[in-house]
């Protein structure tokens, strides 16, 4: 196969881009929907992709291929969903400060283990001997072949979402968040509701950290910090939290500009791309949060659009 | 008995800023009931200005503390008018103003990095003396930063507690509406609360930079623990804060001399705290609304 029309960087800036829209797809389940302010993306990002590593690499597998492989994933994102259901038991009940204050810690948690645990993790130098599951010739052919298995992941994602929104569990998120305690007093049952998303969306979250892990090659401390939570954050506000459409134009507007227009469009000299342009896209990132929760705080699809049944019952 | 002592002095000299950070996060927690992510960059913000003014004119350390601290009042006052009020005016919910905070913390933190670059920055300061207190070293920096927590701590404790001032505060934290039919000016007294915040933040900064060096993420790195004895402190009083920050100083010290490495004190201090939190419930911790 001829790769030659696609370059590297596109490639990556690409992969970054839909890797992205699936954080913020489960962002959306868990802060549009539930209303629970999970600032602690990138530690179950992160925790699904170093439990994923650590399986995978430091076991001596006797199965053949794809089998540990396979079993690393679902053990990535598993470990990923059982700290969300205890996190989630943490502060399900809490304010939304108390949420803040629980997910962050648990974000810098995890970025702790990954150095002290040096045995498991190689800290801070790092954690290599991720591969890809086949082989189909060159890096690129095989980069392209993995960058397609996340759009499948993402896409699968985006389903789920999309049915949540027209379910009848979909409502029931979506009152819970609205306004918990009337939820809880026509009997629903709010705290369990909450805490299972929390914990799907995190496992999500694993996974998607997992996918991310066997891209990058290599995991080191640095690539689990607040910037990837942001970056979620950013195309959900900017797209309207509380639709599902929000986060996917929201992501391609703003981490599509940086790491797809910027990257690899614009003429540049290069050693602004190491130093200059992360620090501005993070300030752009921020500064975008800012106006766009002050000016139009509903993103620019603005508010929900009720499924069917809710505009039947409010007359629209 | 040696652990105990030395964990004493060395947790209340050397984590005396995050007393100092923690009282004024819960001031404006306090009164207005917005946990200010962007806070951390106050305190990065009074660690740059301190250096400025130490490394261009020539000051002292002690010379930069009230320059410092006025300026940092000032800034911490600026985001407030120009970014936090206009955005309660147009009825920001609680999650919409944490992520407005969120987002400014980070335009703030990589402004800084734009503009100064990744090279840590460091005071022009002579060696700071060596105190000997029970036996442990302590330098004449960190005995002032805990002087400074125990001069706010007695001066916050007269203004909020025993001055009309103080009372209008709390009038305003508990009933906007009241306070203002009342003749309490809320714009007046929210500013100054800002700016006594800021103050406070900056001055926690510039001893952690005189300390070690000025980076942008200096604030950052410690809001997490600054948040957490905000919230366990409660904010009634200023004095939860206080006893809980100093326990939390202690408790880091007492740890990292136990454990040899300060990560893992800091990640049973999360823990702990975060488990205290779900166990005390949902109760809320009595924040106003302005």
């Amino acid at each position: 196969m001829n790769l030659d029309w696609l370059d590297a960087f596109l490639l990556q800036g690409l992969f970054q881009v839909v890797m992205v829209l699936g954080l913020a797809l489960l962002l959306h389940l868990q802060m549009g929907l539930a209303r629970i302010a999970n600032f602690g993306v990138v530690g179950f990002w992160g925790l699904g992709a170093y439990a994923f590593a650590v399986l995978f690499v430091k076991v001596d597998w006797s199965l053949g291929e794809p089998w540990p492989f396979l079993i690393s994933m679902a053990f990535g994102a598993a470990v990923a969903g059982l700290a969300g259901l205890l996190v989630g038991w943490l502060i399900a009940d809490l304010e939304t400060e108390g949420v803040l204050v629980g997910t962050l810690g648990f974000a810098t948690s995890v970025w702790i283990l990954t150095i002290t645990e040096q045995e498991l993790t190689g800290g801070a130098l790092g954690m290599g001997g991720l591969r890809f599951p086949f082989d189909i010739g060159k890096t690129k052919a095989n980069e392209l072949l993995w960058f397609g298995i996340l759009f499948a992941v993402v896409a699968l994602i985006f389903f789920y979402v999309y049915r949540v929104h027209r379910s009848p569990y979909g409502r029931l998120v979506i009152a819970v968040g609205d306004n918990e305690p009337l939820a809880d007093s026509l009997g629903k049952p709010a705290f369990r509701t909450k805490l299972w998303l929390f914990a799907i969306g995190s496992a999500g979250m694993g996974l998607l950290g997992a996918i991310h892990g066997v891209m990058a090659h290599l995991l080191i401390p640095e690539s689990i910090g607040i910037n990837v939570t942001l970056a979620a954050m950013v195309g959900l506000v900017l797209g309207g939290m509380a639709r599902v459409w929000g986060a996917v134009i929201g992501v391609i507007l703003a981490v599509g500009l940086f790491d797809v227009v910027v990257q690899s469009y614009l003429p540049l000299p290069r050693s602004w791309y190491t130093q200059a342009i992360p620090v501005l896209r993070e300030m752009v990132f921020g500064a975008t949060l800012v106006a766009v929760l002050i000016i139009k705080p509903q993103g620019i699809l603005g508010d929900m659009r009720r499924d069917k049944l809710t505009r039947r019952m409010h007359g629209g | 008995m040696e652990l105990f002592t030395d964990s004493i002095v060395i947790g209340l000299t050397q984590y005396a800023p995050l007393i100092l950070a923690a009282m004024g996060l819960a001031l404006i927690y306090r009164l207005s009931g917005l946990i200010n992510v962007a806070y951390s960059e106050t305190i990065t913000l009074g660690a740059y200005i301190g250096m400025w003014i130490n490394t261009t004119f020539g000051f002292g350390f002690y010379a930069t503390l009230l320059p410092t601290a006025i300026a940092s009042g000032l800034v911490s006052v600026a985001t407030y008018l120009a970014i936090f009020r206009p955005a309660k005016q147009r009825n920001a919910g609680v999650l919409e103003m944490i992520i407005i905070s969120f987002g400014l913390s980070i335009f703030l933190r990589h402004g800084l990095q734009f503009i100064f670059g990744y090279p840590v920055r460091f005071y022009k300061v002579s060696r700071p003396d060596v105190i000997r207190v029970f036996d442990v070293g302590v330098t004449t920096f960190r005995l002032m930063a805990l002087v400074s927590v125990v001069v706010l701590a007695l001066l916050l404790y007269w203004v909020v507690q025993r001055s009309r001032l103080g009372l209008q505060i709390r009038a305003l934290a508990s009933d906007e509406d009241l306070a203002q039919v009342s003749g309490i000016r809320p714009l007046f007294v929210t500013v100054l609360i800002w700016f006594i915040a800021g103050a406070a933040g900056g001055l926690a900064g510039s001893f952690w930079g005189v300390g070690s060096n000025v980076a942008p993420l200096l604030g950052w790195r410690q809001f997490l623990f600054i948040f957490l004895v905000v919230m366990v402190g409660g904010v009634k009083n200023i004095g939860g804060v206080i006893i809980v920050g100093a326990m939390t100083g202690v408790a880091l010290a007492a740890m990292t001399l136990h454990f040899g490495q300060v990560l893992y004190a800091q990640l049973t201090l999360i823990v702990a705290f975060v488990v205290f939190m779900k166990l005390r419930g949902s109760r809320t911790v009595g924040a106003g609304k302005v």
